[in-house]
């Protein structure tokens, strides 16, 4: 940061010199603090987690939930300024019932992406406001089935024009992450926040990006998801945590192609526990 | 204290990533007079000390109801309060009128938070000085929510803020795992020893300085819940409890010598 | 003739006649909604002591014309209320596309609550949702509304499910925003020829409260039956619905049984009649 004092950081949306916003780089250190979160896109599913540190004693345990539901098939995790994310998941909520609104179906995790890196990036332009001190990963299950309108009353023509081409696919999971800069990338595995050098190590570990796609199941995604928190977790420096996770699956896994059906969380004593843990979900997710 | 270039407004972040005017607004909070929450499975307690400009003067009231279910405690710049007061008992209200029921506890906490984000990311607009508790019962039993400056709302099993809080909160810390069965009483007077603990020396208790709030949901044995509205006690309807812990030393740490560090 | 570009295309006056715009109604009040258009006839539901059972045909008329025979009118909600919709089917649309983003909006709050589900009963509905009395409110406050735009919504809506006391509910919302509660509803023809037989067996919340599940479900078909006989607006494929706490069974392809169109024959005064 030899830059500081030269007084091109002290607002939103000036270039240096050298074509850097540095407003945009410091609130990505404000993310860079916040506890881990991380998610994984595998064969039949996406997995979202995140660590969240206790600040005090006093909070009500597994009360003060971190990932969010945007619509039934979209959830969103955060690492950073946490009313922020609040904000950011308030603006995702709308664009998805907008999205609703306008073309009655549901908005695509792609779609949903797009339209909230352009919110972010609109937060980069004026000086007037800051930038999102967060970093999202946006996980959603976009249907395989062959959905119908909403509020669609009867089951429409068997056949005729709008006929769809045989054999091909549409839908499936999907994983993007938004920095603060408003940038987006979809991914296979993602990880940001105060452990995510260590949670990327793992992440790449993972068969995840092969060129016949994800090997990994839910199943398994989910008991790595666990794993990586508690890994990517600093113990000598940071306070207790919890692991709050979830998980999404097409319409016939576990989940129903619902998110927020089925979620977890746990203390860091659970770290001990962990196998009995894991086994605990597993009969979960058999449902 | 020296000023940096970083702190003039809450749309600027440091080279750490803080944003200045957020801590200070948070600072504010601190210099209103303590006020202390607790929640347990069938109760939320509110208590607070009020402060008088002057002897001859009245005392600012420090506990307010929001609707039948809800009620806040405000540390901070009284004025912001009223705001968010102001917005909070709308919002129940509307939520009452259009589906006949409590509005929930957390959406309600949510809907402020989301207000005061806003303010916080906004040339122009300052983050309000002000914190809350907010204490209510609804379908899901009694919560305990606390609300900072920068739009953070957790929701606590007990909680203090305002200035010398920590006392308090140590208190609470210690006892935290009494709170989920304790009865009304017990939770009021848990929460007057937790205030006791932040008062300064030479200060006690009084009718005059001590507000009560209590809300509540008792389930009968038929299996129905008995809601008891949000109301605030003062004067003479606190004195019972205010003897009730004139001498005990039960509550655990008091006269200790961290009792008398300064709030942090 | 006329070369000018303005009359390209157009009918020629010398031929035709001058236009006649007085159709346009240059003046006079806006106007929204006067008449429904494609709609669906009676919704009808009866309470019984664990639940409310509803149902309605699955047709939809474009005037007398049986347009639509699939359509669906009754709509769950979080499964755990049914609602049912007379009238306008546009309208119904509409609102069950609203319902499905007050689901979803229900759906934030009540997955992140740590205590979903009742301790001592699993099967509860998550605490703090929705529940039919809620609803019921709801929709009666937005036909209200409407109304008042003087720009209703087209529909009789009847609701069910339990109130918060876990009772079962059952009310109904007009396009006035006229709301009506009963042991048994019914909307349109329903409310002429299926409620007496209905109040034959629950006249009061005491009898209601009495019937069992199979005799409410009976009896609903019954009253289906007859609405078919005597309503020239049904089908004889109905939607039904019965509605416990543990939660919403909806079955969307029923058919009416035991027809029986002896009584057809006594009646007299129109029709191809010769005696």
């Amino acid at each position: 940061m030899t830059s500081i004092g030269t007084g091109y950081d002290l607002a939103n949306s000036i270039f240096s010199p050298d074509g850097r916003n540095f407003q945009v780089e410091y609130a990505v250190k404000a993310v860079e603090n916040g506890g881990t979160s991380i998610g994984i896109r595998c064969k039949d599913g996406v997995v979202l987690a995140v660590e969240k540190i206790v600040t005090s004693k006093l909070l009500k345990p597994g009360a003060n939930k971190r990932i969010a539901t945007v619509d039934r098939h979209l959830g969103v995790v955060y690492s950073g300024m946490i009313p922020d994310g609040r904000h950011f998941i308030d603006r995702a909520r709308d664009e998805a019932r907008s999205w609703r609104d306008t073309f009655k179906t549901p908005i695509s995790t792609a779609d949903l992406a797009s339209r909230m890196g352009g919110y972010m990036q609109a937060y980069t332009l004026y000086q007037s406001v800051r930038p999102f001190g967060i970093t999202a990963i946006v996980g959603g299950f976009d249907s395989t089935e062959e959905a119908p309108v909403d509020g669609e009353v009867g089951s429409g023509p068997a056949c005729g024009a709008g006929g769809k081409v045989a054999g091909k696919t549409h839908g499936g999971p999907f994983l993007y992450m938004i920095e603060p800069s408003g940038l987006y990338w979809g991914y296979y595995g993602a990880a940001t926040g105060k452990g995510r050098q260590a949670a990327k190590a793992e992440l790449e570990k993972l068969d995840l990006g092969g060129p016949g796609g994800p090997t990994l199941t839910l199943e398994q995604a989910v008991k790595e998801a666990a794993r990586i928190i508690y890994v990517a977790h600093d113990d000598s420096k940071d306070k207790e945590f919890e692991l709050e996770m979830t998980w999404i699956s097409g319409a016939d896994g576990p989940t129903k192609g619902c998110i927020g059906r089925e979620r977890l969380s746990v203390g860091e004593k659970a770290l001990d526990e962990d196998e009995d843990e894991e086994e605990g979900k597993e009969e979960k997710m058999e449902e | 204290m020296f000023r940096n270039n970083y702190d003039n407004d809450s749309v600027t972040f440091s080279p750490q990533g803080r944003i200045f005017q957020v801590e200070y607004a948070a600072e504010a909070v601190k210099q209103g007079s303590v006020v202390v929450g607790i929640a347990s499975k069938t109760h939320a307690v509110l208590v607070a000390i009020k402060r008088n400009a002057e002897e001859l003067s009245s005392y600012q009231k420090k506990l307010f109801p929001i609707d039948e279910h809800v009620g806040i405690a405000i540390a901070g710049l009284t004025s912001d309060a009223r705001v968010l007061s102001n917005f909070m008992k709308q919002q129940c209200l509307g939520h009452r009128l259009t589906y006949g029921r409590n509005m929930p506890v957390r959406t309600l906490v949510e809907m402020i938070g989301s207000k005061a984000q806003i303010n916080t990311q906004h040339y122009g607009k300052r983050p309000y000085g002000v914190g809350l508790l907010v204490a209510g019962v609804d379908d899901q039993g009694p919560h305990l929510f606390e609300f900072q400056p920068s739009g953070m709302t957790e929701e606590m099993v007990a909680f203090a803020i305002g200035a010398r809080s920590q006392m308090a909160r140590t208190y609470l810390e210690k006892n935290i795992d009494k709170f989920a069965d304790c009865d009304r009483e017990e939770l009021i007077r848990h929460g007057l020893r937790a205030l006791k603990e932040s008062l300064v020396q030479d200060r006690e208790l009084t009718v005059d300085n001590t507000s009560v709030g209590v809300a509540g949901a008792v389930k009968a044995d038929d299996g129905s819940t008995k809601v008891e509205p949000f109301k605030v006690y003062d004067q003479q309807d606190v004195t019972a409890w205010i003897e009730s812990v004139a001498d005990d030393k039960e509550g655990a740490g008091a006269g200790e010598g961290e009792g008398m560090e300064v709030d942090p | 003739m006329d070369h000018r570009p303005q009359a390209w295309g157009r009918p020629r006056d010398d031929v035709y006649g001058a236009y006649d715009a007085s159709y346009l109604q240059s003046g006079g009040p806006k106007t929204a909604t006067q008449s429904p258009i494609v709609t669906g006839t009676s919704v009808i539901a009866i309470k019984f002591k664990d639940g409310v059972v509803m149902a309605a045909d699955n047709l939809a008329s474009y005037g007398s014309l049986a347009r639509f025979t699939d359509v669906k009118r009754l709509r769950p909600f979080l499964s755990t209320s049914v609602v049912g919709f007379g009238g306008d089917v546009s309208d119904m649309q509409f609102l069950t596309r609203h319902l499905n983003e007050l689901a979803i909006d229900e759906a934030y709050e009540h997955e992140s609550s740590p205590t979903s589900s009742s301790e001592d009963d699993p099967n509860a509905p998550p605490a703090g949702q929705l529940n039919a009395a809620n609803l019921h409110k709801y929709l009666s406050k937005l036909m209200y509304r409407r109304r008042n735009d003087f720009d209703p919504l087209w529909n009789q809506i009847l609701v069910a499910g339990f109130d918060s006391a876990s009772a079962p509910f059952l009310a109904s919302v007009d396009l006035r925003g006229t709301t009506f509660t009963s042991p048994s509803l019914a909307t349109g023809f329903g409310a002429m020829l299926a409620q007496p037989i209905m109040r034959r067996y629950a006249a009061t919340e005491a009898d209601a409260a009495r019937l069992t599940r199979e005799e409410a479900v009976k009896v609903v078909k019954e009253c289906m039956k007859v609405l078919f006989y005597r309503d020239a607006r049904s089908l004889d494929r109905y939607s039904i619905a019965v509605v416990t706490k543990d939660g919403v069974e909806l079955s969307e392809d029923e058919q009416l049984e035991r027809q029986s169109w002896a009584f057809a024959e006594r009646i007299k005064g129109y029709g191809t009649q010769t005696v």
